[in-house]
């Protein structure tokens, strides 16, 4: 029975393999100088896709921008939606407006949001900044941060939470040893999907910060001009990504 | 009063994120709204100049038909991918589910420049099999944008499903089976029925992302029918007022559109609520 079952289970790889393997023209790509058809593999190696992307694609600074506006968009996605999640973490605030309230937002395509919240940021002078940029993507990232931070908040951690109020532990100190360890796996997925939805806003930050260099936009042009300068700012794309996803699956062990 | 209480302090945990959801998404939509009757934003009298602009120009009727065609067949190609998939590697390991939903943290923007590596005139499937049947980038019919939204959207869905083909359902498909239902009686009866509201919930998601979003359309889609967004983007670099406020017009209509989809597939699905 085994042994019929391992041809399979090897079948099984190799057809999930096929969801994988495209993507690695990326890595082979981005190091590619020389790579014209009909040539199955590139003819010359070499960094031209990364020195072009800084010298001319403002690789340096969209990267800063990028990095400067997920984080700040995550600390006000976890400022502003923890209070919320610990209100829907709760069975008695679960009802199906609030839901639609905050899961609707998923549902408005981000250039239209953008679009609309560009009149408002040109009057007030954030349009084009990274705060301007960093409130627009609240409006795709907080609906994700409050439903998957609610799912960390169960009655369990409020029994805890009183357990150590009991034995005299203060605010500081119930958040500190009691609450942000019980959360640490949503806490720790919720910031990264809030990192990630940030970094990865193209239509939010072309309306509302097209002037200000972020690496999606400063990467599509290039999609249709230079294939290896695209391929070297989708490197340093996903690089930061898989970073902050290891240190949150890291972090997400600790959970009690 | 102890309940008149909680629901205070209910309220009042809600608030900043209802409120901050409530004000961008309300100055969102009165921006909109506001650059759609009023294209120079100087305050005059309200007209409805682009509105009668949008709605009777021939490209934005291509655009639309274009978006919803688009549309519906990413979003069936995902969820039959899916489907498919999670028949097959229902029972894997961590490997094969971890190669299978490797598209889904990628961000669009990167997998369209893997989709042009690939499927581009004289790209690399081009190279390897000496030819392709059809055109994949800049296709008229949308059958590349709606390849490339199978291969980013498709693992998505298929971690939905995974996520409710736990041990139950397996219990329950060695239970028909025993009883002697065939492997398409098993689906029916059994699969079918656990992994569908989530399919349809996860599918809401995608079309709606498809419908708004204009990354894939700009790098693999034609240069004739837009898409409405790409509509939306190529009419504010052709007339900075006008344009804008004809831009208004057309992503107003696609957010109407994706708010009316999910309203209707949220009623399907609700009968389907066990």
């Amino acid at each position: 029975m085994s042994r019929a079952r391992a041809p399979r289970r090897g079948a099984e790889v190799v057809l999930a393999a096929l969801f994988a393997a495209p993507l690695l023209v990326l890595v082979v790509q981005a190091f590619a100088d020389q790579w014209r058809a009909p040539a199955i593999v590139p003819t010359d190696f070499g960094t031209r896709g990364f020195a072009s992307a800084f010298a001319q694609g403002n690789a340096a600074e969209a990267l800063l921008n990028s990095t400067s506006i997920a984080l700040l968009t995550t600390a006000l996605a976890l400022i502003i939606g923890w209070p919320a999640a610990r209100a829907l973490g709760s069975e008695r605030a679960r009802r199906p407006a609030v839901i639609v309230l905050v899961a609707l937002p998923l549902l408005i395509p981000p250039f239209a949001t953008g679009t609309g919240l560009a009149e408002w940021f040109i009057r007030l002078g954030i349009a084009d900044t990274i705060h301007g940029v960093a409130l627009a993507h609240l409006t795709a990232v907080l609906p994700y941060v409050v439903l998957i931070l609610a799912l960390g908040f169960t009655d369990a951690v409020s029994e805890l939470e009183d357990v150590a109020r009991t034995f005299g532990a203060g605010v500081a100190q119930r958040l500190a040893l009691v609450t942000v360890p019980s959360i640490a796996a949503s806490l720790a997925t919720a910031a990264l999907l809030a990192f990630l939805v940030s970094w990865a806003q193209y239509g939010t930050t072309l309306a509302v910060g097209g002037g200000l260099p972020t690496l999606p936009v400063t990467l599509l042009p290039y999609i249709r001009t230079d294939a290896q300068v695209a391929a070297a700012l989708s490197l340093l794309m996903i690089g930061p990504a898989v970073l902050v996803l290891g240190v949150a699956l890291r972090r997400g062990r600790g959970t009690l | 009063m102890l309940l008149t209480r909680d629901w205070l302090r209910q309220g009042a945990l809600l608030a900043p994120a209802t409120l901050a959801l409530v004000v961008l998404f309300g100055a969102a939509f009165t921006g909109a709204l506001r650059q759609s009757f009023d294209p120079t934003l100087l305050g005059g009298p309200p007209t409805l100049a682009a509105w009668r602009a949008t709605l009777t120009d021939e490209s934005f009727h291509d655009a639309a038909l274009f978006t919803l065609q688009v549309t519906a067949m990413a979003t069936v190609s995902s969820a039959l991918l899916a489907l498919t998939l999670a028949w097959y590697l229902r029972r894997t390991g961590t490997l094969a589910r971890m190669f299978a939903s490797s598209p889904v943290p990628v961000p669009h923007v990167l997998i369209t420049v893997v989709a042009v590596a690939w499927l581009a005139p004289g790209g690399l499937a081009d190279r390897l099999l000496g030819g392709l049947p059809v055109d994949l980038v800049r296709d008229a019919n949308g059958l590349g944008i709606t390849l490339v939204y199978a291969y980013k959207e498709g693992p998505f869905l298929l971690l939905l499903l995974l996520m409710v083909m736990g041990r139950q359902v397996a219990d329950r498909e060695e239970m028909a089976a025993v009883l002697g239902g065939s492997r398409w009686r098993q689906f029916r009866h059994v699969v079918w029925p656990s992994v569908r509201l989530p399919l349809v919930l996860g599918s809401i998601v995608v079309a709606a992302f498809v419908l708004g979003s204009f990354e894939v359309p700009l790098a693999v889609g034609p240069t004739y029918p837009d898409t409405l967004s790409t509509y939306a983007l190529d009419a504010t670099q052709i007339d900075l007022t006008a344009g804008r406020a004809r831009a208004a017009v057309a992503l107003i209509l696609a957010a109407a559109a994706s708010v009316a989809l999910a309203l209707v597939c949220l009623r399907i699905a609700r009968r389907w609520r066990v």
